[in-house]
C-alpha cells in the first residue's frame, strides 16, 4: 500500500463522460421496442377513486395501455428496513382506490413515445370521493403518536444526574434559562437528475436501468413488488445525478414501470415530472423543535432538553431523529433530555434526506446555543469549548478520533471570528447590516458490511468492482484512488466498476458510508489478489519466477520481484498465459463498533449582509473546517463540503415546499417556485480538513464527508442574521418579511413607515 | 400538449389575416411552449413571428424604438439603451436567466402570462385560464401575489420586469392587424381583471404588438430598476421599483415612477412622481411619496408584508438616484 493518491487533489475519473454526455444515466437508455410511462397521478390529497375515464386516453395514437386501479397490475407490498431492504411506500399503488395523497399514483399511461403518452394521460378524468386532508400542524396534531423507537433507541432518552429526578427539575435550578421553538417546512431533495427507470425483460429475466442509491436494496425491494425471486433480477445504474437521500429508496413507479413491461412484452421506460418529484420520492419531514437549554452564570450546562415533534404520512413512518441524533450527544450537560413525536399528515412517504436528524437538530440546537450565548454575554465558540463532551454521554465510550475544538479554533483564525462585534446590529455598510454567525457541524460515521472484487489483468490493468454507488460524489474515483494505493499502481491502470447489482455486494449509499465500508474491502481485495498473483507465478513453468520461494518473492509498485528479476504483473500472467488473477474479499465493523462513538465533527462560519431597507441576505463568505478523518480525494471532498453547504444555504434562506392545508397540494412543486441557490447566492467558501486519520473507524481512516457540510450551515447563517440585525428568526425559512421591519439601526424616518 | 398546426409567415400582413380564431404566435417560445406543455394554453394552430421584420433599436429625436421581435439579451446591453435608460436595461438583465434572455422576444415579454402558480396547474380553478371557474390564490397560497388592482376574480401579478420599466418611462406599443395600425400607451394596454381577468390586454385576435416606442426624456440617463427577491438571481420580483429622478442641485425638478411584483398590471404611480415634483431631495420627501404608492391596497393572507416592503423599495431606489446613501 502507498499512499501516493489518497489525500491529493484527483480529477474525477468519470468527468469527462459526464461533460461529454456520454455518462448513461437510467433515463438516457434506449433500446429496440422501447415504450415511454406516463404516471397519472391524484388531484386530491384524501378520498378514494369513484371512477376513472380513460376512454379517450386508450383511443390515442400511439397508446399501449393505460393502467388503473380498476385495470390494475399486480404488486405486492414493499419491503421495510427490518427486512433488509427499504421501499419508500410500503402500499403499491393501483391496488384499491383509497387516496392517501396529493399527487399519489392512480395509473400509468404506456404510450409508443413520450409526448403520447403524456397527452394520453391529460385525457384521463377521474372522480373522487373527497374528504378533508391533514396538511398542517393544527389539524395534524390529534393523530400526534410516539414512535416506538428511534434509531434503535427509546422515543425519549433521559440521561439525568444522581439525585435529579427529572430534565424540567434540572431546569428550575438553572440560573439561565433558554427557551426557544424552531420550526422548518417540509423540503425536498430535488436533485437535478429525476428519477428515472427503464425495465427490460427477457423471459423471466429483469434488467432495470434505475436511478438508484443502492443497486443491492433496490434490487430486494424490486423483486418483493413484483413477487419474484431476487435472482431474477438485474439493477443497474452506473451514474446517478444526485441524489441526497431520496434515492435511497425504492419508490413504486420502479416496480409499476416493470410491471407494466412485463405485461405489454415491451421495454418500458417511465421518467418523473419534476412536479412528480415532489410527491412520489420523498422529502424531509416539516419540523417543531423546542430547545431548553439550562446553564450556569459561566456557561457549563446544567440541562439540555430537545424536544421534536416531526410529520410523517399516513402510509409510512420515518423518524426524523432531529434530537437523538444531535442533543444527546454533542454537549457534555450534567442532564440530558431528548424525545421525538410524530405527526401524521396527508403526503407522500417522508424518508432521509442530506444529514436525516442532523441538518434539522443542528438548526435548533447550535441557534439555541447562540442565543443563550448572548444571553450570557460569553463568545459563541467558548460556550461551545467549555461544553465539549470527551465522551459520549450516557455512554461513556470515548470517541474513535474527535477534533472538535481544533476545528474551532482553526475556523475562528481562517475565518477572522475575532473581527466579530457580538452586539447585534453594529457593523453597518451603507444601508446593509453585515453580520457573523457560527455552528459546529456533526454527522454519525457509519460503516457496514461491503465486498469488493479486485481483478489483476493481462493487459497490466486492474478491474475494482463493488456494487457501490456514485451519486456525483465521486465513487467512481475513490474505487481507483484506493485501488491504485493498494495496488501500487497508477490511477489511469486501475478500472473501477460500480452500480450494477451483479458485482460484490455493498451498502445502499447513504449516510456517508460508501467510502468508509468499500474502502476497507478494496484494500483487502487488493491484498488477497497480490497474493494469488504470487501463488500462480511461483507455480508455473513458464513463470520467471519459477519455482522460488513464496518468501522471496514479492509484489511491489505493480511488478513481481524476486531472485534478482523484476518484472510487471501484466507481462507476467501474459507469460503463464493467464488472462487475470481476481479476488473478492469483505470488510465489516468489528468489536470497535461497541467500545467507541464515531462521528465526524466541523466548525462553520459565515459572513452576511441584510439590507436595512428590504431585508434580503445575502452572503458573503463561508469558512468550513471539517473534522472527517483521512481525506481521500481532496478535490471531490472539497466539493462535498460545498455542496452540503449550498444546501445549508437553501435550507436556511430560500427553500421550503408549500403545502397548501385545505388541498394538500404543494402550491410550489416546480423550479421556479421551489427556490435553491443559484451560483449567485453561494459566496467564496473555504473549506479546511483537519486530516487525521481515524484508524479505530476503518483501516483508511477515513469518515464519510457527503453530508456534515450541511448541518452547521442553517444555524450560522441564522446567528449570522441576528448579529446582523437584532432578529432571531426560528422559522425557517429566513425570507425578507420575517426581518422587516428590521429592529435595530431603523432610520427614524422608516419606522414612521409602520 | 396538444397536436396543434404550425406556420412561418414572412410578412406582417399575412400573420395577422385571421385565420383560426384561436391561434397563438410564437416568438421566442419561453412562455407559450411552457404553457403549452402544461396544458394552459392549447392553441390548434401556431403562428411563428421570427421570420417577420419586426427588429431594430433605434434612438431618434423622439426617443426609442425597439422592434418586437429584438431580444431581451441584445435589448439590455444595446448601447443607446443602456446609456439613455439605465432602468431598462436593468429590469432586463434582472429578468429571468441568461438563457431564457437568449432567445425571448420584447414583444413576448410584455405578453408573458402570469406566474400564479393555480394559472398553471390545470387541476386546479382559475379564473384567468377558465372564466367563471373560480380563484384558488384568494383563499389559498398567495404570498407572491398582488395587492393592487386586484378584484374578486383575480388577484395574479403581472410578472413582466421589462414592462414596470416601460409603463414608469410612459412607452408606448404599436399594435397591427392586416392594414390597420394603431398605437396605445401600454399603460392603456394592459386591463385590470374586474370581472374579466381573462382579459388581460387590448390585443384583438390576431393583432400583434409590431414594435415599442419609448418617449425621449434625457434624465432617464438617472434611472434606475431595483428588484427584490428572495435569491439573487433568476426569480420574479417580490416588488420592484422603476424609478427615474430629474435633479437639480437638491430639489427634484420630475420624476418617474412605477412598481412590480404589487399590480395585476404594471402599476405606475403618477402619484408619487408628482408628490417628489418640486420637494427638496430628502428621505422625507421619499418616504411621504413613497406612502401614496400603496393607497387602495387590498393584502392578502400571506402578502400583506407587500405593503411595507414596496415603499421601502421605491425609498431605496430614491436613496440611490438621489445620492442620499
Ligand atoms: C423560468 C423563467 C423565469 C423567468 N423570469 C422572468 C423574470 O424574472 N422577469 C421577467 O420579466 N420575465 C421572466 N420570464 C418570462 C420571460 O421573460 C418571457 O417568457 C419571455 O419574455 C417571453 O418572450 P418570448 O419571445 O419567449 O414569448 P413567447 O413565449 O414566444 O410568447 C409569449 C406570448 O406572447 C405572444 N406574442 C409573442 N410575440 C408577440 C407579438 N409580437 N405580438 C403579439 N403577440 C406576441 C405569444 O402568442 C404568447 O402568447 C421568465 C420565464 C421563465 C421561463
Amino acid at each position: 500500500m502507498t499512499t501516493k493518491n489518497i489525500g491529493k487533489p484527483q480529477d474525477r475519473v468519470d468527468g469527462k463522460l459526464k461533460v461529454t454526455g456520454r455518462a448513461m444515466y437510467p433515463g438516457d437508455r434506449r433500446m429496440e421496442n422501447l415504450a415511454y410511462g406516463y404516471l397519472l397521478t391524484s388531484t386530491v390529497a384524501k378520498g378514494s377513486i369513484r371512477a376513472m375515464d380513460t376512454s379517450g386516453a386508450e383511443r390515442t395514437r400511439g397508446v399501449l395501455a393505460v393502467y388503473t386501479p380498476f385495470n390494475p397490475l399486480k404488486l405486492y407490498r414493499g419491503l421495510d428496513s427490518s427486512e433488509g431492504a427499504n421501499s419508500g411506500e410500503i402500499q403499491p399503488p393501483l391496488q384499491d382506490a383509497r387516496i392517501l395523497n396529493y399527487g399519489q399514483i392512480i395509473g400509468l399511461v404506456v404510450a409508443e413515445s413520450f409526448e403520447q403518452a403524456r397527452d394520453a394521460a391529460a385525457l384521463v378524468t377521474t372522480q373522487y370521493d373527497e374528504d378533508n386532508p391533514v396538511a398542517s400542524w393544527e389539524t395534524g396534531m390529534e393523530n400526534a403518536f410516539t414512535p416506538e423507537a428511534v434509531g434503535g433507541e427509546s422515543a425519549t432518552i433521559k440521561i439525568l444526574s444522581e439525585g435529579v429526578s427529572s430534565i424540567d427539575d434540572a431546569i428550575k435550578d438553572s440560573p439561565v434559562v433558554l427557551d426557544a421553538t424552531y420550526r422548518e417546512p417540509i423540503y425536498h431533495h430535488n436533485p437535478m437528475e429525476p428519477h428515472a427507470t427503464t425495465a427490460v425483460w427477457q423471459g423471466d429475466r429483469l434488467t432495470i436501468y434505475d436511478a438508484t442509491q443502492g443497486v443491492v436494496a433496490q434490487r430486494l425491494d424490486l423483486a418483493a413488488v413484483l413477487g419474484i425471486d431476487e435472482d431474477m433480477v438485474r439493477v443497474l445504474c452506473p451514474f446517478v445525478g444526485g441524489g441526497f437521500g431520496c434515492k435511497g429508496s425504492m419508490w413504486m413507479f420502479s416496480p409499476l414501470t416493470a410491471a407494466a413491461a412485463r405485461a405489454l412484452g415491451r421495454s418500458v421506460k417511465t421518467i418523473l415530472t419534476r412536479e412528480q418529484m415532489f410527491t412520489l420520492v420523498g422529502h424531509r419531514p416539516a419540523l417543531i423543535q423546542r430547545l431548553t437549554l439550562g446553564a450556569k452564570p459561566d456557561g457549563t450546562l446544567q440541562a439540555v432538553k430537545h424536544d421534536v415533534r416531526s410529520t410523517v404520512s399516513f402510509s409510512k413512518v420515518f423518524v426524523e431523529a432531529a434530537a437523538h441524533r444531535t442533543s444527546r450527544l454533542l454537549y457534555k450537560s450534567t442532564n440530558i433530555q431528548v424525545s421525538q413525536t410524530l405527526v401524521p399528515w396527508n403526503v407522500g412517504g417522508p424518508t432521509f434526506m442530506r444529514a436525516p436528524g442532523c441538518a434539522p437538530g443542528m438548526f435548533a440546537l447550535e441557534c439555541a446555543m447562540d442565543e443563550l450565548a448572548a444571553k450570557l454575554r460569553i463568545d459563541p465558540i467558548e460556550l461551545r469549548i467549555k461544553n465539549n463532551a470527551e465522551v459520549f454521554p450516557g455512554k461513556n465510550v470515548p470517541w474513535s478520533s474527535k477534533n472538535l475544538v481544533e476545528c474551532y479554533q482553526l475556523g475562528a483564525q481562517k475565518f477572522g471570528w475575532s473581527k466579530r462585534n457580538p452586539e447585534p446590529g453594529a457593523i453597518r455598510d451603507g444601508d446593509w447590516l453585515v453580520g457573523m454567525g457560527m455552528a459546529s457541524a456533526l454527522y454519525p460515521a457509519h460503516r457496514s458490511q461491503a465486498s469488493v472484487k479486485v481483478r489483476l489483468q493481462a493487459d497490466g490493468t486492474a478491474e475494482v468492482s463493488s456494487a457501490t454507488q456514485d451519486l456525483g460524489t465521486g465513487t467512481w474515483t475513490v474505487l481507483a484512488i484506493v485501488g491504485a494505493d493498494s495496488l501500487e499502481l497508477p490511477i489511469e491502470k486501475i478500472r473501477p466498476e460500480l452500480g450494477d447489482s451483479a458485482l460484490p455486494h455493498a451498502p445502499t449509499s447513504g449516510g456517508s458510508t460508501s467510502v468508509a465500508s468499500v474502502t476497507p474491502a478494496i484494500q483487502r481485495a487488493a491484498e488477497s489478489a497480490k497474493r494469488k498473483l504470487i501463488q500462480f507465478v511461483l507455480r508455473d513453468k513458464r513463470s520467471p519466477f519459477f519455482g522460488m520461494r513464496a518468501e522471496d518473492v514479492v509484489y511491489r509498485d505493480g511488478k513481481i520481484e524476486g531472485g534478482g528479476k523484476s518484472a510487471d504483473f501484466g507481462s507476467v500472467l501474459t507469460a503463464i498465459g493467464r488472462g487475470a488473477v481476481e479476488a473478492v474479499e469483505m470488510a465489516e465493523p468489528g468489536e470497535e463498533e461497541q467500545k467507541y462513538a464515531f462521528h465526524s465533527f466541523g466548525a462553520q462560519f459565515c459572513e452576511l449582509r441584510v439590507n436595512r431597507w428590504t431585508g434580503e441576505v445575502r452572503l458573503q463568505r463561508i469558512t468550513s473546517v471539517m473534522d472527517i478523518g483521512t481525506v481521500v480525494n481532496l478535490k471531490a471532498a472539497r466539493s462535498q463540503i460545498i455542496g452540503g453547504i449550498v444546501f445549508g444555504i437553501g435550507m436556511a434562506l430560500l427553500e421550503g415546499s408549500v403545502l397548501e392545508e385545505k388541498t394538500g397540494r404543494y402550491g410550489n412543486a416546480n423550479f421556479a417556485d421551489y427556490l435553491v441557490a443559484t451560483n449567485a447566492d453561494v459566496p467564496y467558501v473555504d473549506v479546511y480538513f483537519i486530516d487525521k486519520p481515524d484508524t479505530i473507524f476503518n483501516p483508511l481512516g477515513a469518515r464519510g464527508i457527503g453530508e456534515i457540510g450541511i448541518t452547521g450551515m442553517p444555524a450560522a447563517i441564522a446567528n449570522a442574521v441576528y448579529n446582523a440585525t437584532g432578529n432571531r428568526v426560528r422559522d425557517f425559512p429566513i425570507l425578507p418579511e420575517k426581518l422587516l421591519p428590521l429592529g435595530l439601526n431603523q432610520p427614524a424616518i422608516s419606522m414612521a413607515l409602520r | 400538449m396538444r397536436p396543434f398546426t404550425y406556420e412561418s409567415p414572412s410578412s406582417v400582413l399575412e400573420a395577422t389575416n385571421p385565420g383560426h380564431p384561436d391561434s397563438a404566435f410564437i416568438a421566442g417560445g419561453t412562455t407559450i411552449v411552457d404553457l403549452m406543455k402544461l396544458e394552459v394554453m392549447k392553441p390548434p394552430k401556431v403562428v411563428d413571428l421570427n421570420a417577420l421584420p419586426m427588429r431594430g433599436i433605434e434612438m431618434s429625436p423622439d426617443g426609442l424604438r425597439i422592434g418586437a421581435l429584438e431580444k431581451m439579451s441584445d435589448t439590455a446591453v444595446h448601447p443607446e439603451v443602456a446609456a439613455n435608460y439605465p432602468v431598462i436595461s436593468e429590469a432586463l438583465l434582472k429578468s429571468a436567466s441568461a438563457q431564457i434572455r437568449n432567445m425571448a422576444s420584447i414583444g413576448g415579454n410584455l405578453l408573458q402570462r402570469t406566474r400564479c402558480g393555480y394559472f398553471r396547474d390545470v387541476n386546479t380553478p382559475c379564473n384567468k385560464r377558465e372564466p367563471g371557474s373560480g380563484c384558488p390564490a384568494i383563499g389559498g397560497e398567495n404570498r407572491m401575489h398582488a395587492i393592487l388592482g386586484t378584484s374578486s376574480s383575480c388577484v395574479a401579478t403581472h410578472a413582466s420586469d421589462l414592462a414596470v420599466a416601460l409603463v414608469a418611462l410612459e412607452a408606448s406599443v404599436r399594435l397591427q392587424s392586416g392594414a390597420s395600425e394603431r398605437l396605445l400607451t401600454l399603460d392603456d394596454f394592459y386591463l385590470l381583471p374586474d370581472g374579466t381577468p381573462h382579459q388581460e390586454n387590448q390585443l384583438l385576435p390576431g393583432e400583434l404588438i409590431t414594435e415599442i416606442r419609448v418617449p425621449r426624456l434625457p434624465w432617464a440617463t438617472r434611472s434606475t430598476y431595483l428588484k427584490i427577491r428572495d435569491r439573487e438571481s433568476y426569480e420574479f420580483s417580490l416588488t420592484s421599483a422603476a424609478v427615474a429622478l430629474d435633479v437639480n442641485g437638491d430639489q427634484i425638478r420630475d420624476a418617474r415612477v412605477a412598481v412590480g411584483g404589487v399590480g395585476t398590471k404594471p402599476w405606475n404611480l403618477p402619484e408619487v412622481r408628482e408628490a417628489l415634483t418640486g420637494k427638496p431631495l430628502t428621505l422625507e420627501t421619499f418616504v411621504a411619496a413613497a406612502k401614496l404608492a400603496v393607497a387602495g391596497a387590498v393584502p392578502l393572507k400571506h402578502n400583506a408584508f407587500k405593503i411595507d416592503l414596496v415603499q421601502r423599495t421605491i425609498i431605496r431606489a430614491l436613496i440611490k438616484l438621489g445620492g442620499l446613501a
